[in-house]
């Protein structure tokens, strides 16, 4: 499977499967092809040659509610960027299951929010419920990267997929932030994908780690079998 | 492994933005008020007789006037609204460059009272619309094309320096300040850190300039200054509504090109097709540059401009007598009470006519902006036709709009709340389109991607984003609906407009002076109120 841009190949000859269960940690550095991988597993992105299945589905082939009902069951984390700035930050969570809300209740929340128990909860989770009748904008980038999370923790999808999830937390929220999507993909019985430019943290919280060099797979082992220095050789090994 | 954190804090109520409830029910009550003014709720005012002329109307938009003589008038009659237009506009940037420096807020600093005083200044010439200025300009320097130019030019020039020093101000400082710790100084601060975030509005508000004077320069043609306005006036006397709408159509044309010129130069500006290791200049942009330059100097040729009327004697001394007659200004009872009374009417009139445009351009927007990605055709063919017919409402100066719902409204308030309502829809769905356009796309595509239905994606991921361009730009508009409302009075729809019109026509320079001066008190009040209510929405 491949995908270009253009004339710019963003992925060449990737073939991949992620089980039920499993966390996988796409490591690389910048410009590898990550957020694209993770672009095409949720559908946002289309293949230029082969398929993409998600829970055993064909995204490019699917339209209106099919489509719809396949993505509601696939989460992602874009750092804090698919957030809402001029939204309060219930409004910013609740987001994550408008798949589920009909259009008059979302409009309704937008007024009167809808559902505020579990929205706490979910902040409570990443630490912030005293912040949810805030304006997003005025949140700090770690603040808002934990609202995405929250947001996350209301779709609860089947298969996580999370770009950066922790780039502006410190260690401990980090590792929280982590287990909390671990969490979800328990829960949902699915699994996870997400792209960690931290090795260590790849390590701890991953079962899987995926290396991706200029759009190619250059590692791909369990997370048990690998050591520190394996996944800085992926760092290394520049075109 | 586990990670303890601090217990959950106290979760705190929902706290209403109550600035922004009270503008908003505050706004409510003044539309019913308006409402019941233009006797929508009580009273007659349809007109069934005139319906047969509507439809006669209505159907000769599907067969224009296309013989070859009449095309000869129409192409010599577009030739002189566009140079009117381009000198106009050109007159009105280089203005309004100067008058933003003026009354920018930046210029100022913490003093409030001068930047106050020179905004106040602004809304003298900013108050009087270009059909004022043109009637008063014909009165100072008879038929000369300097009417034209500078019934723009001033007006316009006003209004641009108020934009220009706003989008200026507007310009987040953390740039500026960031060259100013470091000891840069003020003006190269502002070059570096205020002018280049501002540029790409700057630029595009110059351009959407020089598309709204084309259609100044319509309005002026219809009280005389010859043109497009003028020919679609000859045409419509004589009830020949096929050559209506050829003007009409000639007129979108110009504002198409207008619009579709200006696009384009935008997107050159925001994505520069640079290289990074060599300075070299974009020839696309440098071709518009001297395009314009060129098209300026054509204009000045064609039209005949001489600088040598401005100062002549004849001129000094009709300015003295006009300025002797005009002063004292009107203030007998009766009178007074007359203006008041037409001045509550132009206020309803613009206040339906905005929430009508609003409402209509929050509607039409998603259909109107131009869709990032690739979409299924139908939806490109509606927003073909959406931007379309935006524009032929545009496009069709607002008093010709009032006539032709004259043909089945009853005169009054209604008419031309609605004739500048239509007009204004035309201008504020397409401003509003292009701020949906430049929304990040992003938060709509996340909403996509977890499933969220179209309306919920619109209602989450655009709306909260938009909310804020949209009813700035609506309150705007309201500034200009108020100007416009002159336009409208002109021909029977009431207001200030007509009370105008009547003491200009019998030389009564007094009670000119008197609505003059209730004209530019009027809009300075809407503009306060515009300004607080903006600075509400921020």
């Amino acid at each position: 499977m491949e995908v270009r841009f253009g004339g710019a190949a963003a992925l060449t000859g990737i073939d991949l499967t992620v089980a039920a269960g499993e966390r996988v940690a796409v490591i690389g550095p910048s410009g590898a092809g990550k957020s694209t991988l993770l672009a095409l597993a949720n559908g946002s992105v289309a293949p230029t040659a082969g398929t993409v299945q998600v829970l055993g589905a064909v995204p490019a082939a699917l339209r209106g509610r099919a489509l719809r009902q396949l993505r509601s069951r696939v989460g992602t984390v874009h750092q804090h960027l698919e957030l809402v700035g001029q939204l309060r930050v219930v409004h910013n969570v609740n987001a994550g299951r408008l798949s589920s809300w009909s259009a008059g209740r979302a409009a309704w929340s937008l007024l009167r929010p809808q559902g505020v128990p579990e929205v706490l909860d979910a902040l409570g989770a990443v630490g912030l419920a005293d912040r949810v009748f805030e304006r997003t904008d005025r949140l700090s980038g770690g603040q808002r990267q934990r609202v995405a999370v929250a947001r996350l923790l209301v779709q609860r999808p089947e298969l996580v997929l999370a770009d950066e999830p922790a780039s502006a937390l410190d260690p401990v929220l980090t590792d929280r932030v982590l287990e909390l999507l671990a969490g979800l993909v328990t829960e949902g019985g699915g699994g996870m994908v997400a792209s960690l430019h931290d090795p260590a943290l790849a390590l701890r919280h991953c079962t899987r780690v995926v290396g991706l060099v200029a759009g190619r797979v250059v590692l791909d082992a369990p997370a048990s079998a690998l050591t520190l220095a394996d996944l800085a050789g992926v760092y290394g090994a520049r075109r | 492994m586990t990670t303890v954190l601090p217990a959950p804090v106290a979760v705190p109520a929902l706290q209403r933005v109550r600035a922004r409830w009270a503008w908003g029910l505050g706004a409510v009550a003044v539309l019913a008020w308006s409402l019941v003014g233009a006797k929508l709720l009580s009273g007659n005012v349809v007109n069934p007789a005139g319906s047969a002329q509507f439809g006669r109307f209505a159907s000769a938009a599907l067969s224009p006037a296309l013989d070859r003589p009449f095309l000869g008038v129409l192409a010599s009659s577009v030739l002189i609204t566009v140079a009117y237009a381009a000198l106009g506009a050109a007159l009105a940037v280089a203005l309004g460059a100067l008058g933003a420096v003026a009354v920018a807020r930046t210029t100022w600093g913490r003093r409030r009272l001068g930047w106050a005083l020179s905004r106040g200044v602004l809304a003298v010439p900013r108050g009087l619309h270009e059909a004022v200025w043109g009637l008063l300009l014909v009165n100072l320097l008879g038929l000369d094309p300097w009417v034209g130019v500078l019934a723009i030019g001033i007006p316009y020039g006003a209004v641009t320096a108020k934009v220009f020093a706003d989008l200026v101000d507007e310009v987040p400082r953390g740039g500026q300040e960031a060259l100013l710790a470091t000891g840069v100084g003020r003006l190269p601060a502002a070059l570096y850190g205020l002018l280049p975030p501002a540029s790409g509005g700057l630029l595009a508000y110059s351009f959407y300039r020089l598309e709204c004077a084309i259609r100044s320069a319509v309005v002026l043609g219809l009280i005389g200054a010859g043109g497009l306005g003028y020919q679609l006036s000859l045409s419509f006397s004589a009830l020949r509504w096929d050559e209506v709408w050829s003007a009409v159509y000639a007129l979108s044309a110009l504002c198409v090109l207008a619009v579709v010129a200006g696009r384009a130069v935008r997107r050159r500006l925001a994505a520069p097709r640079s290289s990074a290791d060599r300075l070299r200049r974009d020839p696309a942009l440098t071709a518009a540059v001297l395009v314009t330059l060129a098209g300026v100097a054509w204009s000045w040729w064609y039209l005949a401009v001489s600088p040598a009327t401005l100062v002549s004697d004849r001129t000094g001394q009709q300015l003295a007598y006009v300025l002797r007659a005009a002063w004292p200004p009107d203030t007998d009872g009766p009178f007074l009470r007359e203006v008041g009374t037409a001045a509550v009417d132009t206020v309803q009139m613009s206040v339906i006519a905005i929430a009508l445009a609003t409402v209509g351009a929050v509607l039409l927007a998603g259909v109107a902006a131009s869709p990032a990605g690739r979409v299924s055709l139908p939806r490109r063919l509606a927003g073909i036709a959406v931007r379309l017919a935006l524009l032929v409402l545009r496009a069709v100066p607002p008093p010709v709009w009032a006539l032709v719902l004259l043909f089945v409204l009853l005169p009054g308030v209604l008419p031309g709340a609605l004739a500048l309502g239509v007009y204004t829809l035309g201008v504020l769905g397409r401003l509003a389109a292009e701020a949906t356009e430049e929304l990040d796309p992003r938060p709509r595509d996340a909403l996509a991607a977890l499933g969220a239905r179209p309306v919920a994606g619109w209602l989450y991921g655009v709306l909260p984003a938009a909310t804020g361009p949209v009813l700035a730009f609506a309150l705007y508009r309201w500034e200009v609906a108020i100007r416009d409302t002159v336009l409208v009075g002109l021909l029977g729809a009431g207001g200030l407009g007509a009370l105008l019109a009547s003491r200009l026509a019998r030389f009564d320079w007094g009670a000119v002076t008197t609505v003059l001066v209730a004209l530019v008190l009027l809009t300075v009040a809407v503009d306060l109120v515009s300004a607080r209510a903006r600075a509400a929405l921020r």
